[in-house]
């Protein structure tokens, strides 16, 4: 739902770029199609055509319907942010935004319903234990700082996706506002010193003008 | 000191002391030279009208008045005498002629001998007159007790003289405690709206004087600012939300046409806009946002945060990008220094603070976080070695899209400093700078003392 046709377009267009089937629809329409678990995901202006639509997704989880919700909005302040979560969005991403961003959100949030009860989190021969809060590489035991450690987890839990430093700031640090110099990157070299293995290719990688991606089999 | 006689109102008070004391001595001396002439005057009438009265009357008879006139003068203030042709005194209190025109004329002799008393002189006025017969009266009188009676009225008017300048003194002072206590408090108004509490107005009492109406013309010229300026703000904010959707468009068509497309020439070029059009989107963002924290949360959101843990955690998050410049970060941080306010908000205030340390700050360098309460004021201090602000720079820097010199050479929206000082009104903090030496400190100091420390420890949920 996006009452700005270009964005909605492009949105549209970069969507099934990806390969996923992209519908265009009114408030209406969209509460309608996720009733009948027409859509597997939804990404919802806040304001369409003058209309929060943060009531209908409301009404939407109060009848159940769990269907994975991405709010984007002009409004980009903390306090919108927990209102449009609190309403049942999964996530939220505000104007203006990088199509990869959108593109990186949409996946995870497509992923979300896996892997939730899991214990164990492994790429290649890297292994977190979540209960131990261990990690090994191979045979090797790597000591991660606390924070080194949410976000090799973050990372293996999105294996695969791109990920992108907004989310990573978002998710691991829980901080809501952009950052204007390159710190993130410095946090994932660092992790990458410590979880890479000499003389092989990382297990992280830069995806350019996007963020990263964690991939066993690069 | 020098301050307090330099302001207009003490300058006025002493111009007006001074007029009046220039005032009532002009009068006070006006009063006693008429008082003296008119004493001399009448002084010299009666003698001359007495002369006049006298003269003709026989010898006898002047002898007679001579003689009544001596006993009744108990204060010997009078002179009366009579000389034959030759000058030679036949009756009467004075034994010589004095050296005056002998025309019926009161002449002013400055010392003449005193009566009986050898060696002591005084003033006074005779009046020689020829009578028919040859001889020539004389008469006079002592002008002592004039004198004396001047001596009084100089006394009493200097007396109260004195008295009058204390008053006006006094007045004065009062005055010019009043007008400057008036203009200190406009002045301090200034201060504070030139320092960013525009709301606040100049005092206008209901006595409507001229400083009431230059303070009431002075508020209406700052409604009429504040009018302007949000409509600037709201201009550029309004610009900042309509760009929004086309640059993410931009942005969208541009990564597509990158992906599409084989040729070098043109993917470099899409490169280059494309790294352009991100930084407009950064400094759009950062303009939406500002826009959101000055017109946004109001206090009655605010729960109580722990300046110590947030500083903490900015300090873990930062570090490795600081020791990435080989710079050294250190921390100091008390005991939970708690405020009300909106710990997300805080976080982003830091941050841009410990951002731009970071960045200014040369390889090696090094960037302190501190957190301390100063007499019961939380305050937060960022400091760093690098090259400092210059002062002509440091009242801009807080100034939207303001770049110093040497920031320009490094990458960012121009806005942090400004998010970061509207996040620091929001929670009633100052932003200030000052100087490292070398280096910069940027200090969030509360404006009052904590609000929620004292609270906070007492209704602090157990565990």
């Amino acid at each position: 739902m996006e009452d700005e046709g270009e964005l909605a377009h492009e949105i549209r267009i970069e969507l099934e770029r990806l390969g996923y089937l992209v519908r265009a629809a009114s408030i209406a329409e969209a509460a309608d199609a996720a009733r009948v678990g027409d859509a597997a995901m939804m990404i919802m202006d806040r304001i369409v055509f003058g209309e929060d639509s943060l009531k209908t997704l409301e009404v939407l989880r109060k009848e159940g319907i769990k269907v994975p919700v991405l709010v984007i909005s002009a409004l980009s302040s903390i306090d919108e942010k927990v209102r449009g979560l609190k309403a049942g969005g999964d996530d939220y991403l505000a104007k203006p935004f990088a199509m990869v961003e959108l593109a990186a959100r949409v996946e995870v949030l497509l992923r979300r319903l896996e892997d939730l009860r899991t214990t164990k989190l492994r790429a290649g021969d890297l292994e977190m234990d979540l209960i131990e809060q261990t990690v090994y590489r191979g045979e090797t035991r790597i000591d991660l700082l606390p924070r080194e450690f949410k976000l090799l987890e973050y990372f293996l839990r999105h294996q695969g996706r791109v990920i992108t430093r907004a989310m990573l700031l978002q998710e691991v640090w829980h901080y809501h506002f952009s950052i204007e110099t390159n710190v993130v990157d410095v946090h994932i070299s660092n992790l990458r010193k410590k979880i890479d293995v000499r003389g092989t290719p990382s297990l992280i990688l830069n995806i350019r003008g996007a963020g990263f991606m964690l991939n066993a089999h690069a | 000191m020098l301050e307090f006689f330099r302001s207009s109102a003490v300058r006025l008070a002493l111009a007006f002391v001074l007029a009046t004391t220039v005032a009532t001595t002009a009068v006070f001396g006006l009063v006693y030279l008429q008082i003296r002439d008119a004493n001399e005057a009448r002084n010299r009438l009666i003698l001359e009208d007495e002369a006049a009265k006298s003269v003709d009357r026989p010898v006898d008879e002047l002898k007679a008045a001579f003689e009544v006139r001596m006993t009744r003068d108990l204060r010997r203030i009078d002179y009366a005498a009579l000389f034959d042709r030759e000058r030679k005194v036949l009756f009467g209190n004075i034994d010589e002629l004095p050296g005056i025109p002998l025309d019926g004329k009161a002449h002013y002799l400055a010392a003449s001998p005193v009566r009986g008393e050898r060696d002591r002189l005084e003033p006074a006025v005779f009046v020689a007159r020829v009578r028919p017969d040859g001889n020539v009266m004389l008469l006079g009188r002592s002008l002592l007790e004039s004198l004396a009676f001047r001596r009084i009225v100089q006394h009493a008017l200097a007396a109260g003289l004195a008295p009058t300048l204390l008053l006006a003194l006094a007045i004065g002072a009062y005055f010019a405690r009043r007008a400057s206590r008036r203009l200190t408090t406009i002045h301090d108004t200034i201060a504070q709206i030139m320092k960013g509490d525009m709301n606040l107005r100049l005092p206008v009492r209901s006595r409507n004087d001229t400083i009431d109406k230059i303070s009431a013309d002075v508020n209406l010229m700052l409604d009429e600012i504040m009018r302007l300026l949000v409509q600037i703000k709201g201009v550029s904010d309004n610009i900042a939300h309509d760009l929004r959707s086309p640059l993410a468009v931009v942005h969208a068509q541009l990564e597509r046409g990158l992906e599409s497309s084989d040729d070098e020439q043109l993917r470099a070029v899409v490169k280059q806009a494309l790294s352009h059009i991100d930084r407009a989107m950064v400094t759009v963002t950062a303009l939406l946002r500002l826009a959101e924290v000055e017109y946004g949360p109001k206090s009655s959101q605010f729960k109580l945060i722990d300046l110590s843990a947030i500083c903490t955690d900015l300090f873990e998050f930062f570090e490795p990008l600081a020791a990435s410049k080989s710079i050294k970060m250190s921390l100091e941080v008390q005991s939970p220094v708690e405020i009300l306010g909106d710990g997300d908000l805080i976080s982003e205030a830091v941050s841009n603070l410990i951002g731009n340390a970071i960045k200014f700050t040369p390889q090696k360098g090094s960037v302190n976080i501190s957190v301390a309460l100063e007499d019961g004021r939380p305050a937060i201090r960022v400091r760093d070695s690098g090259t400092g602000i210059e002062p002509a720079e440091r009242d801009k820097i807080f100034q939207r899209f303001y770049r110093t010199a040497s920031g320009h050479r490094v990458p960012g929206s121009g806005l942090g400093l400004s998010i970061a000082a509207a996040i620091a009104h929001l929670h009633d903090f100052d932003l200030r700078y000052s100087d490292n030496d070398p280096g910069a400190v940027f200090e969030m100091v509360a404006r009052g003392k904590q609000t929620g420390g004292s609270i906070s420890q007492a209704n602090r949920p157990a565990g």
